[in-house]
């Protein structure tokens, strides 16, 4: 017995080792643009984690903004803020909102859900949006009123003419909206229904509408990491959709994207562009999430490779003919960092540095040490592309021993004045960056 | 159930043959291990994981490899359960020493197991293969053995143990 012991030790040993390895972060400037540095994958035993404990905001305490600009909170007891949207008329929209919850599927799942609870990302959301009128435009919001409630997990929001949009995780509904308004009680419309359980691994369904308002079109993110919940349950996610707003009548615009979080369509060239988290496991480093301009029936890459054509060894049966056409994205973001608003600037000045980008919100990565992200970002555009490093706007939201995180960045918007506005779904703020000279 | 002889001799079926009787004064039972039916239940739970790897190996079929997952936890946790027993068995005197050669062979597979639970925690394809299902199969293997050898990690007194 003794000699055939040996040899599993022997690969117990190897194996501890193999975990061992590879798990050292490395500088997340190498990842931001065009070309990103992109290691070796490696897979792990237990791969590596940092999941800081979410603390909230102490009363007066903010996260930083960059020189020149001043951040206050707009609003604070939100139930887990995830977008924003402004109104023509200045009133400014908060969907409360959080996952509608899943089963665990695999003794792994139990363990998920702790890392989670830990990170804040388990608090029940509003399912309701919330209105904030701050007519003066001085911050502090006369009043607020609930706007919209017994929604459905819902996420992105738009309005077209006469008519807002509401993605709940399953549908896109409709409401009559009348400028001024305060509050709709009228249930809304279903316009189209949207890919959501079982699992509805990512939930969330971000949507913006095309310039000339004919085409909404919808984020729908992947069914597990990397197909762990199996083929069938991928079928019509990880891609973008495009819906006719009048008929309903939805297609695949484009595929490949895991988890596209935030569509926004450039202002110059009227180009969409979305933010995408990509998959997890397979090192600190790896793989990049992104912002992309997105092609017509164009295929990103997810499941069967990432980054264009690199191939992921997880993905079983393989397909090198989809992998051979997956297109390389425009812009890495860095790893884990969890991008889930993005918002075109549009000229309007916070400051001169802001005037021709895009605001990129990072929610703050769990799988990799140290923390990446928990900041939001300035990507500049130079003739409708993204160029050159990001400029961070607004951090500190994680506590000065990267073990706390005071809050985590969600939607983005512009208020009416130009402020930019933060949701922020763990400290249930929203906060409104402007600056400290108006007008300049 | 325990078998008994109706010479009075107490024998749990772990024994091998030719055990004298040593009855404590004044117990009118043979008191089996309590843990050998765990360690059976725990290696058939561990055993069975091999199947379901091979299963998701040539179907791709990720219930499978979920059903792998759980079972390999399972197996685990009853393991666990059956070394605890096994401890109480030493406690109360229902055995007295340790069958080395199935000890080892259950202590790797489990700790293997371990392994195997974190191999199979991986997403998809390659929570199975290759590794996953290697593990399985070493780990079915040495248990198989030690079903052969009766499942017992330790045995009364005056068993003797070959390996």
């Amino acid at each position: 017995m003794r000699t055939t012991s040996l040899r599993p030790i022997a690969a117990l040993i190897s194996f501890v080792a193999l975990a061992a390895c590879g798990s050292k972060a490395g500088d997340p400037a190498r990842q931001y643009g065009p070309d990103p540095y992109l290691p070796e994958p490696h897979e792990y035993l237990l791969p590596p984690m940092s999941v800081p404990k979410a603390i909230g905001w102490k009363a007066g305490e903010t996260p930083r903004v960059a020189a020149g600009v001043k951040i206050e909170a707009l609003a604070t007891g939100l139930e887990h803020p995830r977008t924003l949207y402004t109104l023509p008329n200045g009133d400014i929209l908060v969907v409360e909102s959080n996952s509608p919850g899943t089963e665990p599927y695999r003794p792994k799942d139990f363990i998920a859900g702790k890392v989670k609870a830990r990170a804040g990302a388990d608090a029940e959301g509003g399912n309701r949006i919330t209105l904030l009128r701050d007519a003066d435009g001085n911050g502090k919001p006369e009043l607020r009123t609930i706007f919209i409630e017994h929604l459905y997990s819902p996420y992105g929001i738009v309005l077209v003419g006469d008519t807002l949009y509401v993605a709940d995780t399953d549908a896109i509904l409709a409401f009559n909206y009348v400028p001024g308004e305060t509050q709709i009680t009228s249930p809304g419309v279903k316009l189209a229904d949207l890919p959501a359980g079982p699992i509805d691994h990512h939930w969330t369904k971000s949507m913006t509408a095309s310039a000339d308002g004919t085409k909404l079109y919808v984020g729908v993110g992947s069914n597990s990491n990397i197909t762990e919940n199996g083929m069938a349950v991928e079928d019509g996610r990880a891609a973008i959709y495009e819906v006719d707003r009048l008929t309903g009548a939805k297609r695949i615009f484009a595929s490949g994207t895991r988890n596209p979080t935030s569509l926004a369509f450039e202002p110059q060239t009227r180009q969409l562009f979305a933010v995408v988290n990509e998959r997890d496991e397979i090192g600190p480093d790896l793989v990049p999430d992104y912002l992309t301009s997105i092609r017509q029936d164009g295929f990103y890459g997810w499941p069967y490779s990432y980054w264009g054509s690199h191939v992921d060894v997880r993905v079983h049966p393989q397909r090198p003919d989809l992998v051979a056409q997956a297109i390389k994205p425009d812009y890495a973001l860095s790893s884990h960092v969890a991008p889930l608003g993005l918002l075109f600037s549009d000229g309007q000045h916070l400051s001169p540095l802001f005037a021709n980008g895009a605001f990129v919100s990072e929610h703050g990565s769990w799988d990799r040490s140290p923390l990446n992200g928990y900041q939001v970002i300035f990507v500049p555009f130079v003739n409708g592309r993204p160029v050159g490093q990001p400029i961070p706007v607004v951090t500190g939201f994680l506590g000065e021993d990267n073990e706390t995180v005071h809050g985590r960045p969600v939607g983005l918007a512009l208020d009416r004045s130009g402020a930019l506005l933060v949701a922020d779904d763990v400290g249930n703020t929203v906060w409104r960056v402007s600056a400290t000279q108006p007008g300049s | 159930m325990l078998a008994q002889k109706p010479s009075g001799e107490s024998v749990s079926s772990a024994d091998l043959p030719g055990e004298p009787t040593r009855r404590a004064i004044g117990h009118s039972r043979a008191r089996a291990p309590l843990h050998r039916g765990f360690i059976g239940a725990g290696g058939v739970l561990l055993i069975a994981a091999l199947g379901t790897d091979y299963a998701y190996y040539t179907t791709a079929l990720w219930q499978w490899a979920n059903f792998s997952a759980w079972l390999i936890t399972a197996g685990l946790i009853v393991t666990l359960v059956a070394v605890i027993l096994m401890l109480i068995d030493f406690a109360t005197g229902r055995v007295a020493r340790l069958n080395m050669g199935s000890f080892i062979l259950v202590t790797v597979a489990a700790l293997l197991s371990l392994v195997n639970a974190f191999v199979h925690s991986r997403d998809a394809w390659t929570s199975v293969v290759p590794q996953g299902i290697l593990l399985s199969a070493v780990s079915a293997i040495l248990l198989l053995i030690a079903g052969a050898r009766g499942w017992s990690l330790a045995t009364s007194r005056a068993t003797g143990e070959r390996s």
